[in-house]
Formats: structure tokens, C-alpha cells, sequence
């Protein structure tokens, strides 16, 4: 700060008569809406009558206790529920307006809109190149010269360019598992997709290729539509704009990030991030 | 939300480190009362050695921040807390300042009562010291028992309260200069007698200042400066 | 304090330590054996010269090899009419490999110690192998050419060797006429044949493509013709030499220097020329064609028909095994259908070998063979092509017998591959068809090598069920030359297993043989070594190759 410019000049004191900096979710833009969604195991009920909205170009951070169904609606975004034979559901997920459990909509497409990333890092036993390059060579594309270019888009994208420029043609396993991680988010991205989950993406990692991570989804933002879930409660206090606070099936409570871990409304969520029992 | 609030985590330790530093922020209170009420009584009675008392008492005060203030630190720094714990960590650090503004306040009366108990004692024996001091010692009292029982509706109460300390102020204020201008012989003692009561309405400031933290920790809302009336909608939002 | 002992958990460690000793010591027990008693075959022993008495007190000269020794209560010997003049209880006893079958009629003779009037080890004695009639033991006197002495004494050892060298030169010529330039004409003639037979069979009547035949055929025979020819120059330039060999009983006896393939004195070398000699014994060992009945010269063509066999089974068990254990782990519902399959296959790995060689006989070598026979090759018929057994009929059997375990360690490597990797794949918009071709299959590889691994081990050691589908004694060629189409599948073949069964116990002369099994077995071991070991070689790169995430 410059001295002659005193303190009171490189503040918007405008800014300040804000009453609230508060978020609101009436004024985004949303990216998908979830309307009575209700999902069973077999007889088990594991999502109940889920209603929410995820604005788009934001961070939406998902939390609650284990079993709570948080990795489970995660998985119906993009449809890795129907990996799973006993699986029914009832209600709708709508990505910008079109329902994707339409019949109509084919999965790998829709697969290609929302991409995931997984808890623990999963890059394929090839090469960083490789990997990178996947989605890219699954939709056919193999013109060396379009994959060069978007594999550096996308590691650059994830912040491991300058890592691993060197040794692309290198075992992607051989990194380490926040890198490998970040190899999984620029083989996300390579494809360009609409939406991305990310499951628990930094719960195997030391705290420092976390804090990577969640720097990395900071950055991302602005390009993409980021839905995490996480059982760190802290992560989510520190990348998300919105978070959700889910509880044996139901969707508890939905509000901005601060004032879900500074005032939440629901004795649930208070107890949960305050760590207490319910 | 009631006091028992704090206990429930699921782990003990944090339940007692929190436990551990609600009842220090009480006794601190409680020794901010005994003070003040020393102070006055030593000014209203011209104890000397009890206003003396007062004075060295203060740097218990002192400490007793200074480890709280450790010990919040401390809290913040292994616990991460969130929502209420957050609030309450804040509520206490915030708390313990305006406490020892308090003490000081306290130690300022106190020397003023070593000054005047050797001067020409009034007729009413400083009634209005004696009132005014009960009156903001009621208040810290009430601002202190609403942040143990974390009652907002009783820590509004006593922001209502501080309107009338601020008008004992004002009544002693005009009563000294009425004095003054009858018999200017009296106006250092005047000036003295307006310096404690200026003090007791600082305590009577910082009290309504503790109350607002209190409501800030039982409801999550920030109620400083802004109007009673918004105050209270605030402080009996039901949810 | 025993109580204590017990409960300390140390006699636990024992025992467990106990049974790998003893796995080991037998490990070690055998392949000490078959190294310690093949390896010794190999070795150029001293021919010696005794003076032996006889029972009616009379001497006789003893020439040969000591081939073996065992101690025999006098009394079993006296009982069977042997008259020794000892005190003891034991005597020794010499098996002697005396050789010249042909002339004395016997290979071998036990000899007993006590009787050894005098032992000696004449240098001149040489060892005479021969192509036929086993070896040869005595002196060699003269070498005659064409009739006629032209080296006698001294000289005439270095004329034999000189003689030898250029017998073999030829020999190897012959060899070669026959088998590459004859056996080609006879190949070409013989498909002409199944031409000719073919376009009758189909009803062909143009009379020019008959006369067109017929000229081939001339040609063809004119070649042929003119061969022969060659052979019989060469055959005789090779029946120039003879020499004259002085056995042990003082008989000179004349032999054409044609039947020899090594003459050697190995009572005059030294440790180095003895070494030399093992050398290329062992080499003639594994290169060369099996002689007198398999009982001496080399046995490629059995290391060569086992290699190939397991080769054609790896690629026949493989691709079938593997898209089997694909479709259970990855497409089939998962139910009682499935694990009754799974049951079934897995109980078909402990069906009883010999049983799938009578499967392959019934199925593959009659029915499946004798339908194509009768479709595509009827011009052969009713010489069968193949509806007899066969390397293929061979190799599918024992694909059939190791089909199992390949399916089982195939779905085991499937199963492996973490659940993360697939969802990665699925995730990024590949469909399970991609996402098995792309990333599955590959990290299953070592698994799938694995199984592999486990079939050669099985399907390289296995003789039973190839004895009933296409193993031979003796094949007249390899299953793999330079005709067309190179690969001959319906072709018998020679395997080592066999072999060690066929010179064991079916040869004519089992005591000289005896060493050339451990040989052979020895061999035979280090045969399914290399090819376990260049398959685990493969796995454990693929492995490191796809070390993943299951650390």
C-alpha cells in the first residue's frame, strides 16, 4: 500500500455500505436443477425428495456424514448410477434445461458434458500424453497436432503444464498423487466439458498437493460449473460459493458458504460442522 | 440456544477447552464487577485503602486477557471451529477487551476516589456516583449472566439500560456544572466527580457492547450500530 | 515349560520351515539326479583292457567301457552257479560296456573284481561310434581304400580321422540332397498327385489339363531321376574307405569307414580334449536327429515338436480363454448360470489328462478331422490328412485341458482392475466396449499371462493324451519346413515326454539307454524352464508396465 495515497484509497468505501456481501442464489444462473429427485438402492431409500439448484460457473461444495448420499447424487449427474443394476430413481436432473434421463439422451455424450473426478487419483496405467489424451482419442480424434495442442490446453488448464512438459510420454503413474490427481482434471477438461464433479478429489492427498487442488478449482471456476463433494469440511468452507449440507438422504440445507459455517439455519448442519453429535 | 450448547461435540477435549473458557470469561467478568463496585464503593465511602486496592487488583485483570486471549488463539488455531464455536471463540475475544476496558475504567474511578476522599465530603455523599454505579454494575451483571445463559433476549434488555446510564451522565454532568458555576471552589472536586461518572458511563458503553456480542453469538447477527429497533428484531428473531 | 514351548508358537515355525526344507530338498533331489546322471552320458569314459578269468579257469580279454558298479553277497552268486575265489561276503561287480553288437552279440556283461587277473589301459584303444550297431571298441589296425591298405600301424589312426572328416562332409551332402532337393520333388510330385485326383474326383474332363499333368509329372520325374543319379555318385565316393579293427577277442574285423561318425582314444586325451568331446556330444545332443532307434545321436526333433506344440497351444488357449473369461466377468449377468459355469469350468481342470486324449481322438482326430478330410482333402483319402492325430489335433487338446485355468486367471486379473480406472474411462465418455479395449484389457494383461504361464507349465510336461493325438516315435519331418505353406498342422511330431517313455521302456537296448533318459529328461526340464521363465519374463514387464493402483 502507498503512502501517499493513505490506507483509505485502495479501498471502495462504496463496497462497505453493502449491508451483507452475501451470496444469492436467485440471481445466478443455473447450471442443474434437481426437482423431487428420489433415489433406491433396491428397497433402500438413499435420496429423498432432492430439490436444488447449481448455479452455473460457481462452486458448490456437497456435505454431510458418511452414507448420507452426497457421492450418491454426485454420481447421478452424470449418470454413473447406471453402472449399477439395483438402482431406481424417481424425479428429474435437468443440465440447462433438458432432462438427462431422457430416453433421447445418450450417456457417453452426456458423460463428455459432465466429467468427473474420482476420490482416489485413477489415471489409466499410460502415459501423461495418454491420458490426457483419451477422451480426445474416444471420440475419435487422433490428428497429432489437434491432441498436442489440447493436451497442453488442458495440462496447462490444470497447472501441471510447466510440471510435466518435459516428460509427457512418461508413465502417468509414476507422478505423484497430486499430480496424478491433476492429470485426472486435465484429462477432464480436455474434452471441455459443461459441468465438473469432483468426489472427495483431495481426500488422498497430503495437505499440500490439496491445497494445490483447491487453488486449481479456484482457477477453474470461471470455465466451469464445479460440484465437489467433500468429507472436509474446511475444503469446503475454503473453495466452494455455495454449499449443501446433506443428512441420511435429505437435502438439509442449501445457503452460501458463509453463512453455512458462520450462521446456518438448521440445528443439523450446525451440529455436523461444529462437530457435534446429532 | 441454551448454555449447554457448548458441550455435545464429539470430542471431550473440545468440549472442555470451550467449557474452560466460558467460565474464565465469567470470573473475568466477576472480578470486572467486584472492581468496579470496589471502585465505587472506595469513592462513596473515601476508602482510600480500598480504591488503592482497586488499583493493584487491575493487573489481574490484565492477565486474565491476555491468557484468554492466548488461549483463544490456541483454539482457533487446533480446532478450526465453525458457526456457533466460531462465533463464540469471537464473542469471547471481543468480550474480554471491552471487560478490561471495564477494569480500566474501574482503576480510573478508583483514583478519583483516592483524590476526593480527602476533600470536603458533599451533603449527599455522592448519591449520584452511588446510584449511577449500581445502575452500570446492573448492567454489566445482566450483560455477563445473558452471555453464560446465552440469552439474547436479556442481553437486549440491557442495551435498553444503557439509554438510561447515558441520561444519569448527562443529570450529573448539568448538576456539576450547576455546582460550579455556584461555588467555584467546588469545581476540581466537580471535575473529578465528572470524571467517575464519565468513567461509570464508559463501563455502562462497554456492557451494552458485551450484550451486542451476546446477541451476535446466540443469533449470528451483527447488531452493532444500528438502530434498538432493528436490534430487537434481530435479537428476538425467532428460528 | 513343553506347554510353554508349544504356546511360544515356535513349533508352528518349525513345521511350516520343515515342510519348505523338505519341498526344496526334493526340488533339489531331482533336478540333482536328472543334472548329475544326464550330464555324465555325455562324458568320453576310459575304455579298458582286463584279463579276466573265467570259470573253467581259462583267460579271456575284456575291452570296454566300466559302466556302472554295485556289491553282491558272494552267496547269491555261488547260488547261481558263479565260481569265486574270495572270503568276503560282498564282492564288486562291473556292468562293462563291451560294444560290437554285431560281432559278439551282446552290448553289455557283468564282470565281478575278484576275478580281474590284470586292468589295463592301453592308449591305442579307440572307441568307434557308428550309425549303426552302437559303438565300437578295439585297436585299429589299417585303413583300406577302395580295397586296398594305404595306411597300417601308427598311421593308419590320422588316415581314419582324415577319412572320417571326409565321410562326414559327404554325409552331410546326402543329407541334404535327400532331405531338401529330393524331398522337395517328392513334396511337388505328391501334391500333383492330389491334383490330378482332385479334378477327377470333381469330374474334371478336359483331356489338355490331364496332359498338362502328365508333363509336370515328367519334368518333375526327369528332376528326380537326375537326383538319384547325384545320390548314387555320392553314395559311392562315400563307400570308398574301409578299415581294419582289431576286437577284444584278437579278431580283425573289416568296416566301412561310411557307418562311422566319430572314432576317438579316449585313454590318450587329456582333460581338455575330454571336455572338447563333451562339448560336441552335448551339442549333437540337442541339434541333431535321433539314430538307432532313438537310442543314440540327438533328439531336435523332439525339442523342436514340444516347443512348437505348446506355441500353437498358447495361441489357441489365449484368445479363447481370455474372450471366455471376458464375457463371465464382464457381460454376463452375474447368477446361478454363471456360477454353475464357473464350477464347470473350474472342475474341468481336474478331469484326469489321458481323458481329454481320448476326447481329442473322438472329437477332434475322427470327427472334426475325418469331416475335413472328407470335405476338403478327399483326394488324399483314404489316406487321412487330417483325420489322424496330428501337432493341431495335439495342440487343441491340451488347449482344451488348459482352457480352464487360462479362464480362471483371466477372470482373476478382471477382477483386479481397481473399479476407479473403469469409472475414469466411463466418465470421460467411453462406452464398456472402449473402456474394456482401451484401459481393462491391458492391466489384465499380466493376469492373463499368468494363466498362460500356468497352461504351458501344464501343457509342456503333459504325454499321456498326445500319445493318442499325434505324438510319434519317430516323425519323418518336422511339423515346420521350407514348403509350403511351412506350417504343416496336420503333421506328426516328436515331444520330448514321449521320447523319454519311447527310449525308456520301448527301446531295444534299455541299458544303454538309461543315460540318454536322464538326458533327455533333464533336457525336457530345462525345456519348460526357458518357457516358463520367457513368460513370467513377459508378465513381470507387463506388470511393471501397469503397476496401478493396487498397491
Amino acid at each position: 500500500m502507498n503512502a501517499d495515497n493513505g490506507i483509505t484509497h485502495s479501498i471502495n468505501l462504496d463496497d462497505l455500505q453493502r449491508e451483507r456481501t452475501r451470496l444469492d442464489i436467485n440471481s445466478e444462473e443455473i447450471a442443474l436443477t434437481v426437482t423431487d429427485f428420489n433415489l433406491f438402492y433396491g428397497d433402500s431409500q438413499a435420496l429423498k425428495n432432492i430439490s436444488i439448484k447449481i448455479p452455473k460457473n460457481r462452486v458448490t461444495a456437497f456435505i454431510g456424514p458418511s452414507g448420507c448420499g452426497k457421492s450418491t447424487l454426485l454420481r447421478c449427474f452424470n449418470r454413473m448410477n447406471d453402472l449399477i443394476d439395483i438402482v431406481r430413481i424417481e424425479g428429474t436432473i435437468e443440465l440447462h434445461g433438458e432432462n438427462i434421463f431422457a430416453k433421447a439422451v445418450n450417456v457417453a455424450d452426456l458423460r463428455r458434458r459432465v466429467g468427473m473426478v474420482f476420490q482416489k487419483p485413477n489415471p489409466f496405467p499410460k502415459s501423461i500424453y495418454e491420458n490426457v489424451a483419451y477422451g480426445l482419442r474416444i471420440q475419435g480424434i487422433n490428428n497429432r497436432h489437434i491432441l498436442d495442442e489440447a493436451v497442453e490446453m488442458a495440462l496447462k488448464g490444470a497447472a501441471l503444464w510447466e510440471e510435466v512438459k518435459d516428460r509427457l510420454d512418461e508413465s502417468a503413474m509414476g507422478l505423484s498423487g497430486g499430480q496424478q490427481q491433476r492429470v485426472v482434471i486435465a484429462r477432464c477438461i480436455a474434452i471441455e466439458p459443461e459441468v465438473l464433479l469432483l468426489d472427495e478429489p483431495a481426500s488422498a492427498l497430503d495437505p499440500i498437493s490439496t491445497l494445490k487442488i483447491e487453488e486449481l478449482i479456484y482457477e477453474l471456476k470461471s470455465d466451469y460449473t464445479i460440484v465437489i463433494v467433500t468429507h472436509n469440511m474446511q475444503q469446503a468452507a475454503r473453495v466452494s460459493d455455495y454449499t449443501a449440507f446433506m443428512y441420511l438422504g435429505d437435502l438439509v440445507e442449501f445457503d452460501d458458504t458463509n453463512t453455512i459455517f458462520t450462521n446456518p439455519g438448521m440445528k443439523q448442519t450446525e451440529d455436523y460442522i461444529t462437530g457435534r453429535y446429532g | 440456544m441454551d448454555k449447554s450448547g457448548i458441550g455435545h461435540h464429539i470430542s471431550q477435549q473440545y468440549n472442555a477447552e470451550l467449557e474452560e473458557l466460558r467460565s474464565r470469561v465469567l470470573a473475568m467478568g466477576g472480578l470486572v464487577e467486584k472492581q468496579i463496585a470496589d471502585a465505587v464503593t472506595s469513592l462513596v465511602d473515601a476508602d482510600a485503602e480500598l480504591a488503592d486496592r482497586v488499583i493493584t487488583t487491575d493487573y489481574q485483570v490484565n492477565a486474565l486477557e491476555v491468557n484468554i486471549d492466548e488461549e483463544c488463539t490456541q483454539v482457533l488455531a487446533r480446532r478450526q471451529p465453525a458457526a456457533s464455536d466460531l462465533r463464540l471463540i469471537i464473542a469471547v475475544i471481543k468480550t474480554i477487551t471491552d471487560l478490561e476496558r471495564i477494569g480500566d475504567q474501574a482503576e480510573k474511578v478508583a483514583h478519583m476516589g483516592i483524590r476526593l476522599a480527602d476533600k470536603v465530603r458533599p451533603k449527599n455523599n455522592y448519591l449520584e456516583i452511588q446510584n449511577m454505579g449500581n445502575l452500570v454494575k446492573a448492567m454489566l451483571n445482566k450483560a455477563l449472566d445473558a452471555f453464560a445463559r446465552m440469552d439474547a433476549e436479556a442481553a437486549l434488555q440491557v442495551a435498553h439500560e444503557d439509554a438510561n446510564a447515558d441520561h444519569q451522565y448527562e443529570s450529573i454532568m448539568r448538576q456539576r456544572i450547576t455546582h460550579m458555576m455556584e461555588d467555584p471552589r467546588s469545581i476540581a472536586q466537580s471535575l473529578d466527580v465528572m470524571w467517575a461518572s464519565r468513567a461509570l458511563e464508559r463501563v455502562g458503553d462497554h456492557s451494552r457492547n458485551i450484550a451486542e456480542y451476546v446477541i451476535y453469538l446466540v443469533k449470528g447477527k451483527d447488531v452493532r450500530h444500528i438502530s434498538l429497533k432493528k436490534m430487537e428484531e434481530a435479537a428476538l428473531d425467532k428460528r | 515349560m513343553i506347554r510353554k514351548w508349544i504356546k511360544s508358537g515356535n513349533p508352528w515355525i518349525w513345521l511350516t520351515a520343515g515342510a519348505v526344507s523338505i519341498s526344496l530338498l526334493m526340488v533339489v533331489g531331482v533336478l540333482g539326479l536328472l543334472t548329475i546322471k544326464g550330464l555324465v552320458y555325455f562324458w568320453p569314459n576310459d575304455v579298458v583292457e582286463i584279463s579276466y578269468q573265467l570259470k573253467d579257469g581259462k583267460q579271456q580279454i575284456l575291452v570296454g567301457e566300466i559302466y556302472d558298479e554295485e556289491h553282491v553277497p558272494v552267496q547269491r552268486l555261488r547260488d547261481a552257479g558263479v565260481a569265486i575265489n574270495t572270503d568276503d561276503k560282498f564282492v564288486t561287480r562291473y556292468l562293462l560296456k563291451t560294444g560290437n553288437r554285431d560281432i559278439s552279440g551282446s552290448d553289455f556283461r557283468w564282470v565281478l573284481a575278484a576275478n580281474f587277473i590284470k586292468q589295463k589301459r592301453p592308449e591305442e584303444l579307440a572307441v568307434i561310434e557308428r550309425r549303426e550297431w552302437g559303438n565300437l571298441y578295439g585297436r585299429i589296425h589299417a585303413l583300406k581304400q577302395n580295397g586296398k591298405i594305404i595306411a597300417e600301424g601308427d598311421k593308419a589312426w590320422p588316415a581314419l580321422q582324415a577319412s572320417i572328416l571326409r565321410v562326414i562332409k559327404l554325409f552331410s551332402q546326402i543329407h541334404n540332397l535327400e532331405k531338401s532337393e529330393i524331398g522337395e520333388v517328392n513334396y511337388e510330385l505328391e501334391q500333383l498327385r492330389l491334383d490330378k485326383r482332385r479334378l477327377e474326383l470333381n469330374g474334371e474332363t478336359d483331356p489338355q489339363v490331364y496332359t498338362d499333368i502328365e508333363k509336370q509329372k515328367k519334368i518333375l520325374k526327369a528332376k528326380y531321376s537326375k537326383l538319384e543319379g547325384r545320390l548314387t555318385v555320392l553314395y559311392k565316393k562315400m563307400g570308398r574307405d574301409s578299415y581294419i579293427i582289431e576286437v577284444m577277442d584278437g579278431k580283425k574285423v573289416e568296416q566301412p569307414v561310411a557307418k562311422v561318425v566319430r572314432a576317438f582314444r579316449p585313454n590318450s586325451m587329456g582333460v581338455m580334449g575330454k571336455l572338447g568331446h563333451y562339448a560336441e556330444k552335448v551339442w549333437e545332443f540337442v541339434s541333431d536327429d535321433p539314430r538307432e532307434a532313438n537310442t543314440e545321436g540327438g533328439i531336435f526333433p523332439t525339442i523342436f515338436g514340444t516347443i512348437l506344440m505348446v506355441l500353437i497351444m498358447s495361441v489357441l488357449v489365449t484368445p479363447i480363454g481370455v474372450i471366455a473369461a471376458i464375457y463371465l466377468r464382464e457381460y454376463a449377468k452375474q447368477g446361478p448360470l454363471t456360477r454353475t459355469i464357473r464350477i464347470a469350468v473350474n472342475n474341468l481342470a481336474g478331469v484326469p489328462s489321458i481323458v481329454y486324449g481320448i476326447f481329442g481322438l473322438g472329437f477332434f482326430v475322427y470327427f472334426l478331422g475325418g469331416s475335413i478330410d472328407q470335405i476338403f482333402f478327399p483326394e488324399a483319402l483314404p489316406a487321412p490328412t487330417f483325420g489322424t492325430g496330428g501337432i493341431l489335433w495335439a495342440s487343441l487338446t491340451l488347449a482344451l485341458m488348459t482352457l480352464p485355468v487360462v479362464i480362471v486367471s483371466t477372470e482373476e486379473g478382471l477382477s483386479r482392475v481397481p473399479r476407479a480406472i473403469r469409472e475414469g474411462s466411463l466418465a470421460l465418455g467411453a462406452t464398456k466396449a472402449e473402456t474394456l479395449w482401451r484401459t481393462v484389457l491391458p492391466m489384465a494383461s499380466p493376469a492373463m499371462m499368468t494363466g498362460m504361464i500356468l497352461a504351458v507349465a501344464r501343457a509342456a510336461g503333459e504325454v499321456a493324451p498326445l500319445m493318442l493325438v499325434g505324438v510319434v516315435k519317430l516323425a519323418p519331418s518336422m511339423p515346420l519346413d521350407w514348403n509350403p505353406p511351412f506350417l504343416h498342422l496336420e503333421r506328426k511330431f516328436m515331444h520330448l515326454g514321449f521320447h523319454i517313455y519311447d527310449v525308456g521302456f520301448q527301446s531295444p537296448n534299455v541299458e544303454a539307454a538309461r543315460p540318454l533318459v536322464y538326458a533327455t529328461a533333464l533336457l525336457l526340464v530345462l525345456v519348460i524352464i526357458v518357457l516358463n521363465l520367457a513368460s513370467i519374463g513377459i508378465r513381470n514387464h507387463l506388470r511393471e508396465k501397469y503397476r496401478s493402483l493396487e498397491q
